[in-house]
C-alpha cells in the first residue's frame, strides 16, 4: 500500500490525485519533482515553494467512509486526497451527498474514516483515542454548523464560552472573548436564550463559540445556509474578516457561490470524489 | 470543574421542570416511607413497651386461646368457669383474682342512645389493680364500696365526648334498660379500648348479660416478693384441669412483652419491604427520566463534544445530574418524611398515645445514610444512559433529531 502511494503523483497545494492527469502542469524544487492539478495550484507553488514543499497544515490522505447501518453500503468517501495550508481560506462546494460534510467532520474529528489517514501539522490525528481527539477537537477547531447548534438552556454567553468548560488554558481565552463579543457585536444580547435569538444571532453566538478556544482551523458547515442572503452576507464578512485580520485558517462547506469566490481553494466534491475544477480555480485566482 | 458543571446541569434540570419535578416526587415518595418508618420504629415500640408495664410487673393475664397468638382467640367467645379460675386463688403467692368480662351494651342518656362495651369488675381488685399497677386513678367521683349497688364508672372519653353533652358524676345512665348511677369518671389512660370502656360490678353485669358464673379472663394478681414465673406455671396446671377452653393463655409481662415485640418486628419488617420497593421504584424512575433525557439531548452531546468535551466529561455531567436528582429527592424526601412523622405523632398524642415522635429520638447518622444513600442511586441508575451518551460519536449525536 505504501509503495503504491509513492507512486502516485498528489497535487502538493491541493491534495488531488493527479496520477491519470495527461496535462498536468509540473515543477521542480530541491531536486524533487512536484505535479498539479492545474495552473491555479503551479503558480501557487511557483510563488512560495519553500513552503509547499513540506507539509500541509491539514493531510487527508486515501481516506474511505463507508457507511452500512443495515445490509446496505454507502460510500461516502472514495479514497479522499486533500491538502490545507496554514492561513487558507478554502471553500468546499458540490452537490448534496457527495461527502462534503462528512469530509469536514472527519477533519474537525467528529466522525472516523473507514480507512485512511488524517495528519495536522504532520502528526497522524486518525489514530488517536476519544480523549486524545476530545483535546484535540479543543485546542485546534471551531465549529459552525448550519443549524447554529447552541444549547437551548443557556444564554447567548454561556453558550459562547460553553468551551472553556470543557478547555484546559482558559483565564487568558476568557479575556480574548470580551473582546471578541465587543468585534462580532453581540454585547447587549449576550443574557437572551437562542430561542430569543434571531438566525443572525444565534450564528453570530455559534461563531463566538468557535473561537472561544482561539483554535488554529474553523470549520464551517454551510454557516449561512439558514439565513436570508443579507444575513449571510454579515456572517460571511466575519467570517473573511477572521480569515483577514486573525489570520484563521478556514474551512467552509457551502452551496453558496458567492462565498466561493472569495476562496483561496475551492474543492469541488461529487461522489465522494473531488473533481477537478480549473473553472473555479482560475476565478479563485483571478481575484 | 465541579463547580461548571454544577452549573450546567441545574440549568439543563430547570430547562425541564416538569419532567426533573415528577423524577423527583418519584424518589420523595419511596424516601418518605423509609424515614417516616425509621423516625416511627422506635416510638411505637416505646409506647408499646410503655402500655404493656401499665398493667404492672406482678400480674398474670389468663385469656382463652393460644399463647403463640391470644389476640385473635380474645374476641371468638370462649369462656372459663368462675370457679375454675376462682380456684386459682389457693395457690401459694397469689393475692387476689380479678375476674374480668366485656360485653358491648345499649346506654342511653339524656334521650341520646348509643352502644358501648361494658367491662365487669369487681370494684375492691379494680381499684386496686388499676391505681397501684396502672397507676391510673379517678379524676372526679369515688369508688363504689358496695358490689351490688347500681353504681358505674366512666372511662374518660365516655364522660366527655360520647354524648352531646358531658356525663358528670351523680348523674344517671341507662344502660340495657338499668339506672345506674355515675359514681366517678376515671383520668386518661392513654389507650383508645380503655377511655371508651364503663366499668360496672359483677353482678349486675351478669345479671344484664345472662351469662352466670362464666369469665372472659382473669388478672391473677401475684404477691410481692414471689416467684411470678412458677406461679404462672401452677395456674397453667390448675387450669389444665378445665374442660371448657382447651387452648388458654397465661401471659407474664415478660411473655406480653415477648410476643408484642415480635409482632411489632413483623409489622417493621413489612413496612420497611413496602418502603424498599417504592425506593426500588424511585429508582427506576430517575432510570427512565435519565434514559428519555438522554436521548432528547443526544444533539446536544453531540454538541459539547464538538466544541472539546471528553467522554469522561459528558458521563460526568450526567452521573452528576442523576445524583442531583436524587440528592433532591432524597432531601425533600426526608423533610417530608419528618413532617409526616410528626403529624402522625401529634395526631397520636390527641388520640391519647405518647410519645409516637420526637425529634430527639431521630436517626440522624440514619437520615445522613439515606441521603447518602439517594444520591447513589441516582448516580448508579444514571450509570447505564450516561455511559451510552458518552460514547457516541459525536457526528451520530449531531445528526440527531
Amino acid at each position: 500500500m505504501e509503495k503504491e502511494n509513492k507512486k502516485q503523483k498528489i497535487d502538493p497545494i491541493c491534495g488531488m490525485d493527479v496520477t491519470d492527469f495527461s496535462d498536468s502542469p509540473e515543477a521542480i524544487h530541491n531536486n524533487k519533482k512536484f505535479y498539479f492539478c492545474s495552473n491555479f495550484c503551479h503558480d501557487r507553488f511557483k510563488r512560495n515553494p519553500e513552503k509547499f514543499s513540506k507539509e500541509p497544515l491539514v493531510k487527508i490522505s486515501n481516506v474511505w467512509k463507508i457507511f452500512s447501518p443495515d445490509h446496505t453500503k454507502t460510500e461516502v468517501l472514495k479514497g479522499l486526497n486533500l491538502h490545507i495550508w496554514e492561513g487558507d481560506f478554502v471553500v468546499v462546494i458540490g452537490p448534496s451527498g457527495s461527502g462534503k460534510s462528512t469530509t469536514l467532520n472527519i477533519v474537525g474529528l467528529l466522525d472516523k474514516p473507514t480507512s485512511g489517514h488524517i495528519y495536522l501539522k504532520g502528526k497522524n490525528i486518525s489514530t488517536l483515542d476519544d480523549n486524545e481527539r476530545a483535546k484535540m477537537r479543543s485546542k485546534t477547531f471551531g465549529f459552525v454548523f448550519q443549524q447554529y447548534n447552541l444549547i437551548p438552556w443557556l444564554t447567548a454567553y454561556e453558550n459562547a464560552t460553553l468551551p472553556l468548560i470543557f478547555s484546559t488554558k482558559k483565564a487568558s481565552k476568557k479575556k480574548n472573548l470580551e473582546h471578541l463579543f465587543d468585534e462580532i457585536g453581540l454585547k447587549e444580547r449576550l443574557d437572551h436564550f437562542p430561542s430569543e435569538l434571531s438566525g443572525g444571532e444565534q450564528q453570530r453566538t455559534a461563531l463566538l463559540r468557535a473561537l472561544a478556544n482561539d483554535p488554529d482551523i474553523l470549520l464551517g458547515d454551510e454557516p449561512t445556509g439558514n439565513l436570508d442572503s443579507v444575513t449571510g452576507k454579515k456572517i460571511l464578512d466575519l467570517l473573511i474578516d477572521l480569515h483577514k485580520v486573525h489570520k484563521k485558517t478556514l474551512l467552509i462547506v457551502t452551496h453558496d457561490m458567492d462565498i466561493a469566490e472569495l476562496a483561496d481553494q475551492v474543492i469541488t466534491f461529487k461522489d465522494g470524489r473531488i473533481i477537478r475544477n480549473h473553472e473555479t480555480h482560475k476565478k479563485a485566482y483571478v481575484k | 470543574m465541579l463547580k461548571n458543571f454544577l452549573f450546567l446541569n441545574l440549568k439543563s434540570i430547570r430547562y425541564r421542570p416538569v419532567r426533573s419535578w415528577l423524577t423527583i416526587i418519584g424518589i420523595v415518595i419511596g424516601i418518605m416511607l423509609v424515614v417516616v418508618i425509621l423516625a416511627l420504629g422506635n416510638g411505637i415500640q416505646n409506647t408499646v413497651k410503655s402500655t404493656l408495664q401499665m398493667f404492672g410487673s406482678n400480674l398474670i393475664v389468663v385469656m382463652p386461646g393460644k399463647e403463640t397468638n391470644p389476640l385473635t382467640s380474645f374476641f371468638g367467645g370462649e369462656r372459663f368457669r368462675e370457679k375454675d379460675l376462682v380456684a386459682l386463688e389457693k395457690i401459694p403467692g397469689v393475692k387476689f383474682v380479678a375476674l374480668e368480662d366485656i360485653a358491648t351494651m345499649n346506654i342511653e342518656f339524656d334521650g341520646e342512645k348509643k352502644s358501648t362495651l361494658i367491662h365487669s369488675v369487681q370494684w375492691t381488685w379494680m381499684r386496686e389493680l388499676l391505681e397501684e399497677s396502672e397507676g391510673i386513678k379517678l379524676e372526679q367521683g369515688y369508688w363504689p364500696q358496695d358490689l351490688n349497688a347500681s353504681e358505674v364508672i366512666l372511662g374518660n372519653k365516655i364522660a366527655s365526648s360520647l354524648f352531646k353533652n358531658p356525663v358528670k358524676v351523680g348523674e344517671d345512665i341507662i344502660i340495657k334498660g338499668k339506672r345506674m348511677k355515675v359514681a366517678g369518671i376515671l383520668s386518661p389512660i392513654g389507650e383508645q379500648m380503655s377511655d371508651n370502656i364503663i366499668f360496672m360490678p359483677q353482678s349486675i353485669f351478669q345479671s344484664l348479660t345472662g351469662k352466670r358464673s362464666v369469665a372472659m379472663s382473669a388478672d391473677v394478681k401475684v404477691l410481692p416478693g414471689a416467684d411470678i414465673n412458677l406461679i404462672a406455671k401452677q395456674v397453667k396446671f390448675e387450669l389444665s384441669k378445665q374442660d371448657v377452653v382447651r387452648d388458654f393463655s397465661v401471659l407474664t409481662p415478660e411473655k406480653t412483652e415477648r410476643i408484642a415485640g415480635n409482632v411489632l418486628s413483623i409489622i417493621e419488617l413489612v413496612l420497611v419491604f413496602i418502603a424498599l420497593i417504592s425506593l426500588i421504584v424511585g429508582a427506576v424512575g430517575i432510570m427512565n427520566t435519565m434514559y428519555t433525557s438522554v436521548l432528547e439531548r443526544t444533539k446536544q452531546i453531540g454538541i459539547m463534544k464538538a466544541i472539546g468535551a471528553t467522554n469522561d466529561d459528558v458521563l460526568s455531567l450526567f452521573l452528576l445530574e442523576s445524583g442531583i436528582i436524587g440528592l433532591v429527592g432524597g432531601i425533600l424526601g426526608i423533610i417530608l418524611g419528618i413532617g409526616v412523622a410528626y403529624l402522625i405523632g401529634l395526631y397520636g398524642n390527641s388520640a391519647g398515645i405518647k410519645g409516637l415522635f420526637s425529634f430527639a429520638s431521630l436517626d440522624y447518622f440514619g437520615l445522613f445514610v439515606i441521603l447518602f444513600l439517594t444520591f447513589v442511586i441516582g448516580v448508579v441508575s444514571g450509570l447505564m444512559p450516561a455511559k451510552r451518551a458518552s460514547k457516541m460519536e459525536p457526528a451520530d449525536a449531531l445528526r440527531y433529531e
